[in-house]
């Protein structure tokens, strides 16, 4: 890195250093996210991101919570991916106490956090094409986020913070005809993607933006301990959902697909093509549930966890989402700590950062998908 | 689950936190002791065991490479392989386990801190993305004058988890790069993750001509 730029090679121009302050409120860093970056004319040469203008002490407040309570907090965390964050959290302490889930509630489940899974991905495409400066994309993908939204609407009551799963199972089972319009979703759904793909994919502006841009490797991903399609994006293979397969994933076909380059186009493209196979798990899930049957185990009316340790992880929207519960036995949790997959994947960013342009910063930070709520828990 | 309990020092947090609530935690504490002892002589989960073998041998592996003292313990974290490493030894031991053939232990999972009444522990969750085996490390560093040799240098994707630990229990991670708070403002006082750490200290402290110092 250089410390002092006093020429910039291309153009031959005296350039100075300066310290430049992106966000916290800016609309690219979807969210409350300031990154300091030391610039020399338009070349990065060093960035330092600010996180924790939206810590809300979670993991604090957890400690006095019972572990039914905790389940609205999970909801706040990645807001964009709510059903996700519940199941992460229950599947922790399912997993602690040995709950049997009920078959039923095994598949809503997997139908829920698929749909949210696509819910969350759509969002990604609309944010980032919107950060490159395509106006249209963030506007169609609304609308499709809005069936998904509507389905999570009719089943749990809320749009955004559903507070749906429960210990053991879900609150609700669907309402008559409710897996009937998922079914109908699943094409529609699949048309949508093939016009996305049809829409950006190919646009010499975006492919300009986005390819080459933002590499690293699949050694460095691992070494900074990235997951989800951060990771995925570099050609390693790293899906918990087939590494060490939680709740029913054993039971259905789909694909991990898998990056070449590692760049922002990749990360771009994974998130699409997720897409058709979140669709692919909805629609096995579709017909293999049965249509009876109850949606709550048999749970303990207050829920102790043995004296001990438990860390569980499941393959959430953005990475590995992972609860560590220390309990010591009451009804609360002694220490309650989050594995957030945002926060682990965006410390990378300053090493991407070193070296490019300043116009790339929003195509590289784009590509980490980010959620604040989630980085500052 | 509770097989393992044994296996856990548990007894000083007990203590502890029995203090503060009495009786009744303490006959918590007995009842769930009470429930694994009926328990552990007819189905010892073989999850757990295996996980105690695998623990076993790492510990043989490290004792090998650093000497007797360097691990205080060897067991079995909820179906997981634990081992508790003295914080001296805390870096060399995780840099070993991460670069020998043997255990490639290459990729982590989740680092946490977590604050006893008589020490903080940190817990490192880590697998190998080559064999697919998967330790729990753990390493302790007293309250008073908390430090631990920060892993950085081995895995460079904590950095920003020990700095949240830092800020949140106040250990200080020797050989960090750029140990700084990370979620709370730069001249917040405390560390609110310690269990000693009140939420109304703020209204608490005495105010200094108008303002809270």
């Amino acid at each position: 890195m250089r410390t002092m730029a006093l020429l910039d090679e291309a153009n031959q121009v005296r350039t100075e250093e300066m310290l430049l302050n992106v966000g916290p409120q800016h609309p690219s860093t979807h969210g409350v996210f300031r990154l300091l970056v030391k610039i020399s004319g338009e070349t990065i040469l060093d960035a330092d991101p600010v996180i924790g203008y939206l810590h809300r002490g979670t993991e604090k407040l957890a400690e006095d919570l019972q572990y039914t309570q905790i389940i609205p907090y999970t909801d706040r965390l990645d807001y964009l991916a709510a059903m996700l964050n519940n199941y992460a959290f229950c599947h922790a302490v399912e997993e602690a106490l040995d709950i049997q889930v009920p078959e039923r509630a095994e598949y809503l489940r997997v139908i829920l956090m698929e749909m949210q899974r696509i819910a969350s991905h759509l969002l990604f495409i609309g944010t980032y094409l919107l950060d490159l400066g395509a106006m249209s994309p963030f506007l169609y993908v609304f609308q499709e986020r809005e069936r998904i939204v509507q389905l999570f609407n009719e089943i749990s009551g809320a749009r955004l913070t559903y507070n749906f799963m429960r210990i053991g199972g879900v609150k609700y089972d669907a309402p008559p005809g409710w897996l009937d319009k998922v079914r109908a979703f699943v094409p529609f759904m699949r048309e949508k993607i093939k016009m996305y793909d049809s829409l950006i994919t190919g646009n010499e502006i975006f492919l300009d933006r986005t390819r080459g841009v933002g590499v690293y490797d699949a050694e460095t991903a691992l070494a900074y301990g990235m997951s989800g399609i951060n990771l995925r994006s570099t050609g390693f293979d790293w899906d918990l959902r087939r590494k060490k397969p939680y709740s029913i994933y054993d039971r259905f076909d789909f694909a991990v697909p898998l990056g070449q380059h590692g760049d922002c186009f990749d990360r771009y493209y994974l998130h699409l093509l997720e897409m058709g196979e979140s669709l692919k798990i909805v629609e096995q899930a579709l017909e293999q549930i049965p249509d009876t049957g109850p949606v709550l185990g048999k749970v303990p009316r207050l829920i102790r966890i043995p004296a001990g340790e438990y860390y569980s992880g499941i393959e959430g929207a953005r990475g590995e989402l992972g609860f560590f519960i220390v309990s010591d036995g009451k009804d609360k949790p002694y220490r309650l700590k989050i594995r957030k997959p945002s926060f682990v994947n965006l410390q990378l960013l300053p090493r991407l950062l070193r070296g490019q342009n300043m116009a790339n910063l929003i195509a590289i930070l784009g590509a980490v998908d980010i959620v604040l709520g989630e980085v500052d828990a | 689950m509770s097989e393992e309990q044994p296996q856990r020092p548990a007894a000083p947090t007990k203590a502890a936190r029995g203090q503060e609530a009495g009786g009744k935690a303490a006959a918590g504490a007995a009842s769930a002791a009470g429930r694994a002892a009926n328990k552990q002589p007819p189905a010892p989960d073989p999850r757990v065991l295996a996980a105690r073998e695998q623990a076993e041998r790492l510990s043989q592996a490290v004792v090998e490479q650093f000497g007797p003292e360097a691990v205080l313990e060897s067991g079995a974290a909820h179906h997981k392989p634990m081992l508790r490493i003295v914080r001296e030894r805390w870096l060399d031991a995780v840099d070993y386990l991460r670069t020998h053939p043997d255990w490639r232990l290459n990729y982590v999972e989740c680092m946490a801190g977590t604050d006893y009444a008589d020490r903080i522990e940190v817990v490192l969750f880590v697998q190998s993305t080559e064999l697919g085996h998967f330790v729990c490390l753990k390493t302790q560093t007293p309250r008073d004058e908390a430090w631990l040799p920060s892993l950085v240098p081995a895995h460079p994707g904590v950095n920003w988890e020990e700095r949240e630990i830092y800020d949140l229990l106040g250990v200080d991670f020797r050989g960090h790069p750029d140990l700084r708070r990370i979620m709370l403002d730069d001249d917040f006082v405390g560390h609110p993750l310690r269990k000693d750490y009140s939420v109304w200290a703020e209204t608490e402290r005495p105010l200094v001509d108008g303002q809270r110092p």
